[in-house]
């Protein structure tokens, strides 16, 4: 997603990962670690 | 290729359908139990103002089914027009129309026009104007370069056609416009299994 980001002319690209988040459901949430799934926050900004 | 093409269109319809089945029934029964955390409980444990969860309408709070936060570094401003990609029940746009004020403009566009009119109502409810849109987020039904800041929540990775969005986003903002969004992201490639299951992908 950063990627895309950069690629579509955006600069200023910020992520960080949303601290608390998680799958209500256990096997959902152990399915979603195996595969590093994670919340981000993401900030970009469209050149002037 | 082109049954290549043909069986990912059919996939993503197929994908549509189960994501509007899905957030609808979010919005109309919140006190059911998702693969993910909803409502006030998740508003709460992603930082929202506990001020801007009892001051808008309990049926956005409850229908919520955000992923994060994007209002902490939004930085909305008096008289920003702010576009809400997915807007959903509403809460969101409505703590967007609080930060934008009088002079402002917040769009909603989200797939589900009954969640349009639901949002509205909401943002009404607390004296807020929101215009919703029904549209797809690839391509939105917004004109260039209008919009100051585009928020979103949870929204994208439901969509086969990430670029696209992102590409989307740009063209709708301003130049100088920001994005500030929260969503999911995978550190590898997903099985084929599960991009190919319509219910843990709209999860």
């Amino acid at each position: 997603m950063f990627r895309l980001f950069e690629e579509s002319g955006f600069t200023r690209v910020r992520s960080a990962v949303v601290p608390g988040f998680r799958f209500r459901r256990p096997s959902t949430q152990d399915s979603a670690e195996a595969y590093g799934v994670k919340a981000v926050m993401m900030t970009a900004v469209k050149p002037e | 290729m082109l049954d290549a093409l043909a069986a990912q269109a059919s996939l993503e319809a197929v994908l549509k359908d189960e994501i509007l089945r899905m957030y609808q029934e979010v919005a109309d029964d919140p006190d059911a139990e998702f693969h993910f955390f909803h409502g006030r409980a998740a508003a709460e444990l992603f930082g929202y103002d506990p001020e801007w969860l009892d001051r808008a309408p309990a049926g956005a709070v409850a229908s919520f089914a955000g992923v994060g936060n994007p209002h902490l570094r939004a930085g909305i401003r008096e008289g920003d027009t702010v576009l809400d990609l997915g807007s959903g029940a509403g809460l969101d746009a409505i703590v967007a129309s609080w930060g934008a004020g009088p002079s402002g403009r917040v769009i909603g566009v989200d797939l589900n026009p009954a969640m349009c009119l639901k949002a509205q109502a909401h943002a009404a409810a607390t004296g807020a104007e929101m215009e919703c849109h029904q549209g797809a987020m690839e391509s939105l039904p917004l004109p260039d370069g209008g919009a100051d800041v585009v928020i979103s929540n949870g929204v994208i990775n439901l969509s086969f056609r990430k670029r696209r969005v992102v590409e989307e986003m740009f063209r709708v903002l301003k130049p100088g416009g920001r994005v500030s969004i929260t969503d999911i992201v995978s550190g590898k490639q997903l099985s084929q299994s599960i991009v190919n299951d319509p219910k843990l992908w709209a999860s």
